[in-house]
């Protein structure tokens, strides 16, 4: 059962394919992924309306509180990541490797900074998810954004450590242009999190 | 080669180590954590299931190659050169290693999902066997829950689902004149996440309790309260789900970005159009599946309370939730198991009929039509479900005009065989089986879609005759004109036509006996998912089961053609079909690197019967090669100009 | 006729069958397809597809349904025939092998024909489901209101009669020809309550009630169904439904009032399924008559009788377990008429249930996964009967079942 006729096998290489659209595939692929993760976070939020709004539920759940101010602050750290890591993109674009490293580094810390208040809040929060369903909903979607940006960490990790073997230059970043799309993804669906649940 | 080198290279020894090892980190981490909260008794085998059905398949995968290239390029090492070793496959060993070749995923695909066809089917024969007569016969209730949540689990995420992703897989590179797929490994990736779902499903029945029960729509808080082989399905969806969103990307970016010059959207054959549509829907859908599986588990491993009403009041969670976000997904999900249909049917008829697809445009538009409406109808599993009434209204409307472009589509394709010259071999044959077969499904869809009628049939076995008339009427009979039409392109060598048409005629045949008659007991009341059932029923109930035992022996024809041709039949020619579209303008099987050069795209798809009429030539390669994006890790070269030059074309 | 080269056919090549083919394949498809039709909607008609018209509902959707086969014959012919004649008139003849049909790339008007039609169609046929919805779901200000009660793997029916007192039934009476609002509750996973012969059907939904209204007009015992997957039990949980005349419902509820003892049995599955409507009907018309189970528990206030009453009623013990001495012959969990003196014998269930019988068994009830029975598991039995049993019940049960394991 061969799929594949040997007669080709001197031929090195697949012949380059037409390119037809002007977006780079890496990047549209990354664009039609948070689509996807949009989805996931839709879904969620599908469940936190069923439970607050269609159950007629109070929120939070009688007793218990939200720390609003803490978690602005924390937005506050978030958002600014976001700008430190678009320095970082415009840096290597210029052939700056210095605002490169830089920038990844403060990124990768202010993002670890928030992670570190997150599950501070966890622990001091005083109620658990198997309290109520609301409870279960506030950990849910805390949570499922906490993956979010565990997993945006590990890839800025990666592009942090590229960046200091001197990998990227100015006609060659992609490697870290896609996570930062990732990432300030991360930061909007925040937002949208932080406002849902702690201020409205 | 020393076993020591063996486990470091990728490669099965290496994933059966990582395994272990992974198994050991779910005992571990479990043990540790019940420790630390003081939990008894410290080793729990509920806990560690569940980190065991994450941890060991991961084991496998890194252990078997997939991660290999991203691990070193994420380490920032030097990424070794691509020497094209894992792409095509030279013996049948290739088929069992990481490969990268779309022609060889492909096949992995499609043999794989054939497994669990088989698997799936044999389960439905013990269905049959329990229902032949009244009274329990050699199940007990809970394990035909069991079987029949399997058969269709199985049969939706392990055949249905990816055998289409796996037909397009082999062809649509070729057919839009690209040397692979966008990702190459990222279309491993997805493969090999497949045999680990299904594998996981299958292993529920040696789970404590027995396998999960609940059906494939796993409703809460049913879901949330089974034995631990519950966890199989929610798990196991899970890398059934994340390996076709990952082939539904690598799908939109390689038709959005790899078309052949000269390939504009409107010179794309229906099958690419089909499959542009369909992953637009698993990118879009599938997340929420994924989520409600989360729930369950969450509800079941943490104690979560999303679907639990009973906590206490003001802190309930909310039932009906799971069936909506459920829903959302799997109301689409049955056109992500029709539309990569509908494709194949466009491409056999028009060659098959030997005439231009009818109307080519409104046939594209109406599968977008249906991507954009299939979103609007998920409630019309739920006329009975208690949800507040007024939702039904609008979702009876929308359902009932989602009737409106696939009609469109069934009778253009009418419209196609209609003073054609048809060439009435095997796969055409089952085309028109489809034509035939799936109106009846659909037509009984909009009986469904009529709320008072619903009320009385849902849930009934009116239910599954719609089930399968869609399913193996439409998406099966699709599967076997597409698998029995690209055979020779994809093995080299022609099946056996006599032993088709025996296939076709015993499927079709016995299909209907089979679930004709379902429509009638299930009218007359009687339900569906039920071990145990009326005397009244009894006499049809056999008439079913004796059928259903001779469509599986048509199966096992199907079975022998397919081995017995792939292994000595008569070696295919290039074009056997007399067919205009790429994937047959090169041999048979299709070289390594799919073209030399990649050709032009001056024509139409199915120009058949226009004088001198082509869709593609082979131009010299600096013709056709302003650019190159193909290649992994985004090399970039070319510039944006050329590639706007050639849009300018059109 | 001669083979062309494939690309080289000429529009001409068909003009000569090609005008034939324009007029009489078009007038011969016609006629065939409306012989079929004529055919095919008396047939489709015809067919006995409904069990017998019980409710008002049943009888607007018998309807519905006969016009939606009158839409859909056509239809489905329409295609067949395209399809059919095609493959007879244009299939390949030997020497066409080379050739090519016309090509013909699309018909503006015709497209718009097929797209507008079928909208047409479907949007007045939803409109006329739409009105059929309304008047099935029509509100009657002084309609009886039953309060439905599900749990694995049985049905409770209780009558409300003012001042929280409440008639509790495991089978369902119902006066003919008055309209019935039930509601429905769940007290564990998603039920469901379907009886064919009524048309309608409606999930028991836990944490919240749903609402159901039916109008019966048949008298006669149909069964009432779960026919949402609920469980192991799920194909065993069934209920009777008795509708009869009012002065016969009043009778029934007064006697129901009398003895305020636990509620009546209802047959075993298998019977109580196969409601043939016309047989059983006069049968159930007079109470007294309904099911032999009935007179026994109104006569006998034993405590016997009693349990008996919720082994087989309320409690639904029936549905899983086979008793001899109830006459229920359910399969799912251990047959007590063999297992249940023998297991409570077991040194290990001594240990955990208590020495005595009674003491075991009332453990087996409240607490079923203290001891499991060999080649038994947990999570099928409900362990909830402590909460939905009340004492009495309880008592009653646990007295009853050791008296006939003795
Ligand atoms: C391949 C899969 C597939 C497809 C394509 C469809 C297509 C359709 N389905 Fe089906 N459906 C399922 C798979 C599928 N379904 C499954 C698996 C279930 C059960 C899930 C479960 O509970 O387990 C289900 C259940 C289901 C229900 C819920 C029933 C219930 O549980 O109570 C409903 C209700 O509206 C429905 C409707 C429809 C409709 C209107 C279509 C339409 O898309 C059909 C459109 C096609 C046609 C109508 C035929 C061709 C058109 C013409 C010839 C034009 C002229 C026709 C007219 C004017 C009528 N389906
Ligand atoms: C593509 C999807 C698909 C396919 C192909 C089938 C195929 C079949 N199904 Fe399936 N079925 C579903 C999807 C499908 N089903 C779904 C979604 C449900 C709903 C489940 C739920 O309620 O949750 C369902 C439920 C369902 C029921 C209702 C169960 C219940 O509600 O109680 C029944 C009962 O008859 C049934 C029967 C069959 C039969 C007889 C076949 C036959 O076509 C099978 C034919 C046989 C084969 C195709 C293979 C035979 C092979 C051999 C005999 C030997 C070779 C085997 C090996 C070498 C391993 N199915
Ligand atoms: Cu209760 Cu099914
Ligand atoms: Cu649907």
């Amino acid at each position: 059962m061969e799929a594949a006729s040997i007669a080709h096998a001197e031929h090195h290489g697949p012949p380059p394919a037409h390119r037809s659209s002007r977006v780079e595939a890496p990047t549209l692929g990354m664009m039609l992924f948070i689509i996807s993760e949009v989805m996931i976070f839709g879904a969620f939020f599908t469940a936190y309306f069923f439970i607050r709004i269609v159950s007629h539920d109070p929120w939070p759940a009688v007793g218990t509180h939200l720390p609003e101010a803490v978690a602005g602050v924390n937005t506050a750290i978030l958002l600014a990541s976001s700008l430190t890591i678009h320095w970082a993109l415009v840096s290597i674009k210029h052939g700056n490797r210095f605002g490169l490293r830089a920038g990844m580094v403060t990124t990768f810390l202010l993002g670890l900074t928030f992670l570190t208040i997150q599950i501070n809040e966890y622990i001091h929060i005083g109620f658990a998810p198997h309290d109520a369903a609301q409870g279960t909903i506030f950990y849910a979607l805390t949570g499922l954004h906490g993956a979010h940006v565990f997993v945006g960490l590990c890839a800025l990790l990666m592009v942090t450590i590229r960046a200091f073997r001197g990998h990227y230059s100015p006609e060659h970043h992609q490697g870290m242009e896609v996570p930062g799309i990732y990432w300030h993804f991360v930061d909007v669906m925040w937002v949208v999190v932080y406002t849902t649940v702690y201020v409205l | 080669m020393a076993l020591s080198a063996k486990i470091r290279a990728p490669g099965w020894y290496r994933a059966a180590a990582l395994e272990v090892l992974g198994l050991g980190f779910a005992i571990g981490l479990t043990a540790l954590v019940r420790a630390l909260m003081h939990q008894h008794p410290i080793v729990d085998g509920h806990a560690i299931t569940i980190v065991a059905l994450l941890s060991v398949p991961l084991g496998l995968l890194l252990g078997i190659g997939t991660c290999d290239y991203w691990l070193y390029w994420a380490s920032g090492r030097p990424t070794r050169p691509e020497d094209h070793s894992d792409h095509g496959a030279r013996s049948w060993r290739d088929y069992f290693r990481v490969n990268t070749d779309h022609k060889v995923i492909g096949i992995q695909y499609t043999v794989t999902s054939f497994f669990f066809l088989l698997v799936g089917g044999l389960l439905a024969m013990m269905i049959r066997a329990q229902l032949a007569k009244p009274g329990m016969q050699f199940l007990t209730p809970e394990q035909y829950n069991g079987v029949f949540s399997v058969h269709a689990s199985l049969l939706i995420f392990l055949f249905v689902i990816p055998v289409f992703a796996g037909m397009a897989n082999f062809v649509l590179p070729l057919m839009i004149g690209a040397p692979d797929m966008a990702f190459p490994r990222l279309n491993a990736l997805s493969y090999w996440l497949l045999p680990i779902g299904g594998t996981m499903m299958l292993m529920s029945f040696l789970a404590p309790g027995g396998s999960f029960a609940s059906g494939w729509t796993a409703y809460a808080p049913l879901s949330t309260t089974q034995p631990v082989g519950q966890l199989f399905f929610t798990i196991g969806v899970q890398f059934a789900g994340f390996s076709s969103i990952f082939t539904a990307l690598n799908f939109l970016v390689t038709i959005i970005t790899m078309r052949a010059p000269g390939m504009s959207f409107f010179r794309m054959p229906l099958l690419v159009w089909a499959n542009f549509s369909t992953s637009l829907l698993v990118v879009i859908a599938t997340p929420f599946i994924a989520s409600s599986q989360f729930f369950v588990l969450l509800d079941t491993a943490l104690h979560f309370h999303f679907f639990d009403a009973f906590v206490g009041a003001g802190k309930n969670g909310n039932v009906i939730m799971y069936q909506h976000v459920f829903w959302f997904y799997s109301h689409p999900a049955v056109y992500i198991m029709m539309l990569p249909g509908f494709g194949i049917i466009s491409e056999v008829l028009a060659v098959k009929a030997r005439k231009p697809i009818f109307g080519y445009r409104m046939m594209a538009f109406s599968l977008l039509a249906i991507v954009v409406l299939g979103f609007t109808v998920w409630a019309h599993h739920m006329f009975v479900s208690g949800m507040s009434p007024w939702i039904r209204i609008p979702m009876m409307i929308t359902t009932a005009i989602i009737a409106v472009p696939t009609g469109i589509k069934i009778f253009s394709w009418l419209a196609t065989l209609w003073r054609g010259v048809l060439h009435l071999d095997t796969p055409m044959l089952f085309a028109l089986g489809f034509l035939t077969m799936f109106t009846l499904g659909g037509i009984s869809g909009v009986m469904l879609a009529m709320i008072p009628f619903d009320i009385h049939v849902s849930q009934t076995y009116f239910i599954v005759a719609h089930i399968h008339y869609v399913l193996f009427g439409g998406s099966l009979f699709t599967i076997f004109a597409g698998i029995y039409y690209w055979f020779p392109k994809m093995t080299g060598r022609m099946f056996d036509d006599r032993l088709g048409k025996w296939h076709f005629w015993m499927t079709f045949i016995f299909f209907n006996l089979t679930f004709g008659p379902m429509h009638l007991i299930g009218i007359q009341g009687m339900p569906r998912r039920v071990a145990e059932y009326a005397q009244q029923f009894a006499t049809w109930n056999l008439i079913i089961s004796l059928s259903s035992f001779v469509l599986g022996l048509s199966t096992l024809i199907f079975l022998y053609n397919m081995v017995a041709s792939w292994r000595g039949g008569p070696r295919a020619a290039a074009n056997p079909w007399r067919a205009l579209t790429l994937e047959w303008q090169v041999s048979s099987p299709p070289p390594i690197f799919n073209f030399d050069a990649v050709p032009t795209v001056v024509g139409g798809p199915y120009e058949y019967g226009v004088p001198g009429a082509v869709h593609g030539i082979f131009a010299p390669p600096e013709e056709a090669k302003p650019v190159s994006v193909g290649a992994p890790a985004g090399a970039r070269t070319g510039t944006a100009s050329s590639a706007s030059s050639e849009e300018s074309r059109e | 006729m001669l083979a062309f080269p494939c690309s080289r056919v000429e529009e001409s090549n068909f003009q000569g069958e090609g005008h034939a083919m324009r007029r009489h394949p078009l007038v011969q498809m016609l006629v065939i397809g409306v012989v079929a039709i004529a055919i095919g909607i008396p047939v489709a008609l015809i067919i006995p597809w409904f069990p017998a018209n019980g409710s008002l509902q049943a009888g607007n959707i018998h309807t519905l349904y006969d016009v939606l086969l009158i839409v859909s014959v056509p239809i489905f012919v329409l295609v067949e025939t395209v399809v059919l004649y095609s493959v007879w008139k244009f299939r390949m003849r030997p020497g066409q092998e080379e050739l090519d049909g016309p090509p013909i790339h699309g018909n503006t008007r015709l497209e718009v024909v097929w797209t507008a039609l079928p909208a047409v169609l479907l949007v007045s046929l939803a409109t006329y489901a739409y009105t059929v919805l309304r008047t099935d779901e029509k509100t009657h200000p002084g309609a009886m209101v039953v309060n439905v009660t599900e749990r694995q793997f049985a049905f409770e029916f209780s009558y409300p009669q003012g001042a929280g007192k409440q008639i509790n039934s495991p089978a369902l009476y119902l006066p003919g020809g008055a309209p019935v609002v039930f509601h429905l509750r769940s007290l564990d996973v998603v039920h469901s309550f379907f009886v064919p012969q009524f048309s309608v059907k409606l999930d028991a939904v836990p944490g919240i009630t749903t609402t159901l209204r039916v109008t019966p007009t048949r008298l006669g015992s149909y069964p009432a169904e779960c026919t949402e997957l609920c469980g192991a039990g799920h194909s065993l949980m069934r209920a009777s439904v008795h509708v009869v005349t009012p002065a016969a419902f009043r009778t029934w509820l007064s006697s129901q009032k009398a003895n305020g003892a636990p509620p009546v049995g209802n047959p075993p599955p298998g019977a109580s399924q196969a409601g043939v409507p016309g047989s059983s009907g006069p049968a159930a018309a007079s109470p007294a008559a309904s099911g032999g189970s009935s007179s026994s528990s109104g006569a006998g206030s034993t405590a016997g009788a009693a349990g008996k009453a919720v082994f087989v009623g309320s409690a639904g013990c029936g549905t899983c377990h086979t008793l001899a001495a109830a006459g229920t012959t359910g399969q799912i969990g251990p047959n007590l008429s063999q297992r249940l003196k023998s297991d409570c014998a077991t040194a290990a269930s001594i240990r955990v249930r208590g020495r005595t019988l009674a003491q075991c068994i009332h453990t087996a009830i409240v607490n079923p996964y203290a001891y499991l029975p060999a080649g038994y598991q947990a999570h099928i039995m409900p362990s909830t009967f402590a909460q939905t049993l009340t004492a009495s019940q309880l008592q009653a049960l646990v007295s009853f079942l050791s008296s006939v394991t003795k």
